[in-house]
């Protein structure tokens, strides 16, 4: 979409260099303020979308920041990170850790397996033979939620776009060594960011989510780091226990 | 914790070959065997490194019931908070509150069909037809996952 990046980038530095408050007041014909929803916004997630459903193999793992409200309202931020390894349609391996916690899930055409190392327990489930239905069903019936699964969401149906309320483009960032065009929406009561990189190849490199029930507004921050050509084999979608390791039950939800 | 962390520094190579979840009570509210209970230290997922949360003050854990951590966007937006709040980093379980909650049961004579997160340090492991079981004194739980965390439901002894 945008031909000359480092154009624009040096555009934006000019821009921000006299400092915020420099700049002049938007003329009086700038958009009306307020829920306006950007189309173009929404033309570059649905750009994202359809390039990320392209990806047949690929490994992608995130550093996240979530922040936890205290009964007062004084905020702590704590920090997870998770590796998630893909073939489609039908094969996905996570790893979700933290100083707190440890998770693996490992699925391959019908069976979803939850693994927790410090345990040794693990419990295998029956789901759809598509990355999009067993994170649908993990969720639904078990409330299991796949780390990035948004990653696999955005580009169908069931991330529809017309639920946004607000859309809007704001500027440009450096993620990394990337430069991304950064988007900002409004969703029911969830306010979320988004840093797409420019060109040719629009991966989602940053995602902020506000929630906006709590007048704290927790935050969570994820930074994500992509692999297109990764090296692992077929083989690491297939669950085999490890050694002492033991099955138990997995509760449905909705069951006392 | 320091001599978790002599541990740590005479044996690196074991370490490194992921014996090392065997080293030291575990973050991870375990069942029975090695025990600790959950007021000490643990393994979180870093696989070499020791977490140790004894220092942190009480008020870190007095968490609003209403805090939820969006992490997906298109898995929360229309999420009935109710139901199960939180993302697949929802692993916040205070220890404290964790502890309590098992003291709790403890002191009530542990209810059939009750769940807790963790269960005593005092517990053995148990397999029957095939089940998995952890027996505390008296009282017999069965761990199976809620969501992606490991719970433990207060059963009767399986005979």
């Amino acid at each position: 979409m945008r031909q000359h990046p480092l154009v624009l980038g040096l555009l934006a530095l000019s821009l921000a260099a006299p400092g915020i408050g420099a700049e002049p007041a938007p003329p009086a014909t700038s958009q009306l303020a307020g829920n306006a929803v950007d189309p173009a916004s929404i033309q570059a997630l649905r750009k994202m979308g359809a390039y990320l459903q392209t990806l047949q193999r690929f490994q992608v793992r995130t550093e996240l920041s979530s922040e936890t409200v205290l009964e007062d309202g004084q905020k702590l931020q704590q920090n997870a990170s998770a590796e998630v390894q893909v073939q489609r349609p039908n094969k996905l391996r996570a790893r979700m850790w933290s100083a707190r916690a440890e998770r693996e899930l490992i699925y391959q055409d019908r069976s979803a397996t939850l693994y927790t190392p410090a345990l040794k327990y693990y419990a295998t489930a029956e789901v759809a033979d598509t990355i999009g239905g067993m994170i649908d069903q993990l969720e639904a019936r078990y409330g299991v939620q796949v780390p990035l699964s948004d990653l696999f969401l955005w580009g169908t149906d069931a991330a529809p776009l017309d639920r946004i309320e607000s859309a809007m483009n704001a500027g440009q960032d450096l993620i990394g060594p990337d430069l991304c065009d950064h988007y900002a929406f409004r969703q029911g009561k969830v306010d979320w960011q988004i840093w797409i990189r420019t060109g040719e190849s629009p991966l989602p490199r940053k995602l902020v989510i506000t929630n906006r029930t709590d007048e704290a507004r927790p935050q969570s921050v994820s930074y994500l780091a992509w692999n297109l050509k990764p090296g692992f084999k077929d083989t690491i979608f297939k669950f085999t226990p490890p050694r002492d390791a033991q099955a138990i039950g997995i509760r449905p939800l909705n069951t006392k | 914790m320091q001599k978790t962390s002599g541990r740590l520094f005479l044996a690196p190579l074991s370490a490194l070959l992921l014996a090392s979840f065997a080293l030291a009570p575990l973050a991870e509210a375990r069942g029975g065997g090695g025990g600790g209970g959950g007021h000490q230290g643990g393994r979180g997922g870093g696989r070499d490194v020791q977490v140790n949360n004894s220092q942190r003050d009480v008020r870190a854990t007095n968490v609003r019931n209403t805090s939820v951590n969006n992490v997906n966007v298109n898995r929360n937006v229309n999420v009935d908070v109710d139901r199960r709040g939180g993302g697949w980093n929802d692993n916040y379980h205070p220890v404290a509150t964790a502890a309590a909650v098992t003291a709790t049961v403890a002191v009530t004579a542990a209810v059939v069909g009750s769940v807790v997160r963790t269960v005593p340090a005092n517990c053995a492991p148990y397999n029957y037809n095939g089940v998995v079981y952890q027996q505390c004194g008296s009282t017999w739980y069965q761990p199976q996952y809620v969501g992606s965390d490991v719970q433990y439901v207060v059963v009767n002894p399986p005979r």
